[in-house]
C-alpha cells in the first residue's frame, strides 16, 4: 500500500528535529544518520516504512492519551 | 545456588553498546553470590552456549544481540536459539533477551518447550546514541536513557523480585524518563523511540518467577 505524500513529510519534517550528532540503532537493520533515515523514507524501503511505524504509533498512542 | 549466563557479541556499534551495558550486572550478580558464565565476543556462539547449558544448567540467562521472530543471534550474527530449532535448550530457565522481535515467536515457543518465562521485544528494539562516544559507551547519556531500564530489569531480577516486578519498575522508569524528556526542547523528539520499546517489550511464561 502506498503511503500518503502527507505523512512521507510529516515523518521527514519530525526526523529533521533529531539532533544532528546522534545515530539511531533499528537491531538488524544497523545504524543510520537522521540524514539516512529521511531518504530510507522518500524511497518508502522497509527501514522508511518502519521510521514512519514508528512515528505514527507514537502520535496514535499521543493522541489517545496513553504515553504516560 | 543461582547460575547467570550471558551472551555479550561485540561486532558493530549495536551489539558494542548491548555489551558494555550489561557488564554492569554482572558485578552486581556476582557481589550477591551468582555464579556468572559471560560468553563474550566470539564465545557468544550456539555451541559454547549448549555447552554451558548442558554442562552447569544456568537458571537465568540474558542474551544481547541482534534477532528476528525466531531467533537470537551471538557473534557476527550467527544464531544460537531458533525457534523449531534448540528452543527445549531454554526449559526451566529464566530468559531475557535483548534483541529484536525474537520475543514474538521464539518467545511463546520456549515457553512449551518449557522455560519458565521468556522476555524481550516483539519488534525491533530502536536505540541512539553518541558516536563521539563509541570508545566510552557508559558516559554516552543518550544510549543511557535505552540501556538504564533494560538493565534495571535483570538487576531487579537479580535482587529477588519476580519477572512482574521487574517489568513494574522498567516500565516505570521509562514513562518517568518520558516525561522528562517531554519537558525538554531538545529531547522531546527522542520519545518515540524510547515509547516504541516500552509498547514492545513483552513477557511471556510465569510472571511471579523470580531466580
Amino acid at each position: 500500500m502506498s503511503i500518503s505524500e502527507e505523512i512521507k513529510e510529516l515523518v521527514i519534517l519530525r526526523l529533521e528535529t533529531l539532533p544532528s550528532d546522534k545515530k539511531i540503532s533499528i537491531g538488524s537493520y544497523g545504524e543510520f544518520s537522521k540524514e539516512e533515515l529521511i531518504e530510507h523514507v522518500k524511497k518508502e524501503d522497509s527501514i522508511g516504512k518502519k521510521m514512519i511505524e514508528v512515528e505514527m504509533e507514537f502520535l496514535k498512542a499521543f493522541r489517545e492519551g496513553i504515553i504516560l | 545456588m543461582s547460575i547467570f549466563l550471558i551472551t555479550r557479541p561485540e561486532h558493530d556499534d549495536t551489539t558494542h553498546y548491548l555489551s558494555s551495558w550489561c557488564k554492569e550486572t554482572i558485578e552486581t550478580a556476582q557481589e550477591r553470590g551468582i555464579k556468572v558464565i559471560d560468553l563474550n565476543r566470539e564465545r557468544a556462539n550456539k555451541s559454547e552456549v549448549e555447552s554451558v547449558i548442558s554442562k552447569v544448567s544456568p537458571n537465568f540467562i540474558v542474551f544481547n544481540g541482534h534477532g528476528s521472530n525466531n531467533t537470537v543471534t551471538g557473534h557476527n550474527n550467527k544464531p544460537i536459539i531458533t525457534a523449531g530449532e534448540n528452543e527445549e535448550l531454554l526449559k526451566s530457565k529464566t530468559v531475557y533477551a535483548i534483541s529484536c522481535k525474537s520475543a514474538k515467536i521464539l518467545g511463546p515457543k520456549s515457553i512449551e518447550a518449557g522455560a519458565i518465562s521468556y522476555t524481550g521485544y516483539d519488534d525491533d528494539f530502536i536505540f541512539l546514541y553518541e558516536p563521539e562516544k563509541i570508545s566510552r559507551p557508559l558516559q554516552d547519556e543518550t544510549a543511557k536513557l535505552f540501556f538504564e531500564p533494560s538493565k534495571l530489569f535483570i538487576t531487579s531480577l537479580i535482587k529477588g523480585s519476580s519477572v512482574f516486578e521487574s517489568r513494574k519498575k522498567t516500565e516505570s522508569l521509562i514513562r518517568s524518563t518520558i516525561i522528562k524528556m517531554l519537558g525538554s526542547n531538545s529531547d522531546a523528539n527522542i520519545v518515540k523511540f524510547l515509547w516504541w520499546d516500552l509498547k514492545h517489550f513483552v513477557s511471556h511464561g510465569d510472571l511471579e518467577a523470580t531466580i
